[in-house]
């Protein structure tokens, strides 16, 4: 059963430095469109990608290539690390050190709104920036995305 | 056209444009009427929807799975 609000609570819970982006940031933006993970744009510094590790730890989180593979990491990996892409028992999740268009986690970071959710204060990439960064991947479900987006922003400006 | 009060049939027919007319916005590339149940509801809710949504549809897909292996 996939739960990726639950996915979402805990790195919050877990004071994880994160910018959601990708189809969920789409999706609390008003997108109807449904989704399958969680993007995450993050700083991949060892204390933040420690405090990642910790808010899974009881949900078998595994790397998404090598599903045989627990995530365990050490230092020295951390320190390798440019993305994370993870499965867990609640769905996948994906922890980018950039986004496409945008830029490392410092740049994305600038261009946020906080939405407020159960656990606490979520930041969410912006509408235009997160246009940008689907129109900047440019697969055909991005570009539908992009799609939506551009009628919310109509919407919120009628 | 006019509606013609006593014509009920004709009264819902304009009442529902057809699938794809742009006056509904459905069957476009954006459902305007979805996305607008969508904008009233907050991002969290927004976001339980989806989950809603990515598991029901994972349970369609697995009893779709089931019936098919069945009538082999």
């Amino acid at each position: 059963m996939n739960n990726l609000c639950e996915l979402l609570r805990r790195l919050i819970a877990g004071e994880v430095e994160f910018v959601l982006v990708g189809g969920f940031a789409a999706v609390a933006h008003g997108v109807t469109l449904v989704t399958r993970d969680v993007d995450v744009c993050c700083r991949f510094s060892e204390e933040n990608l420690m405090r990642i590790q910790h808010a899974l730890a009881d949900l078998h989180p595994v790397h998404r290539s090598r599903p045989d593979m627990p995530l365990q990491l050490t230092p020295e990996q951390c320190a390798g690390l440019k993305n994370l892409y993870l499965k867990t028992d609640l769905g996948v999740l994906d922890c980018l050190g950039e986004v496409l268009g945008v830029g490392g986690f410092d740049q994305v970071a600038q261009h946020v709104v906080e939405v407020e959710v159960p656990a606490g204060r979520c930041r969410v990439l912006d509408l235009d920036t997160l246009i940008i960064a689907k129109e900047a991947v440019g697969r055909d479900h991005d570009l539908v995305t992009v799609k939506h987006l551009k009628e919310i922003k109509k919407e919120q400006n009628r | 056209m006019k509606t013609d009060p006593t014509n009920p049939v004709q009264e819902l027919k304009e009442a529902a444009p057809p699938y794809g007319s742009p006056a509904t916005g459905i069957g476009g590339d954006v459902d305007i009427a979805l996305l607008r149940a969508s904008l009233a509801m907050t991002p969290w809710e927004r976001m339980k929807a989806n989950d809603d949504a990515l598991n029901f549809g994972e349970s369609l897909r697995e009893a779709m799975k089931k019936r098919n292996e069945q009538s082999l």
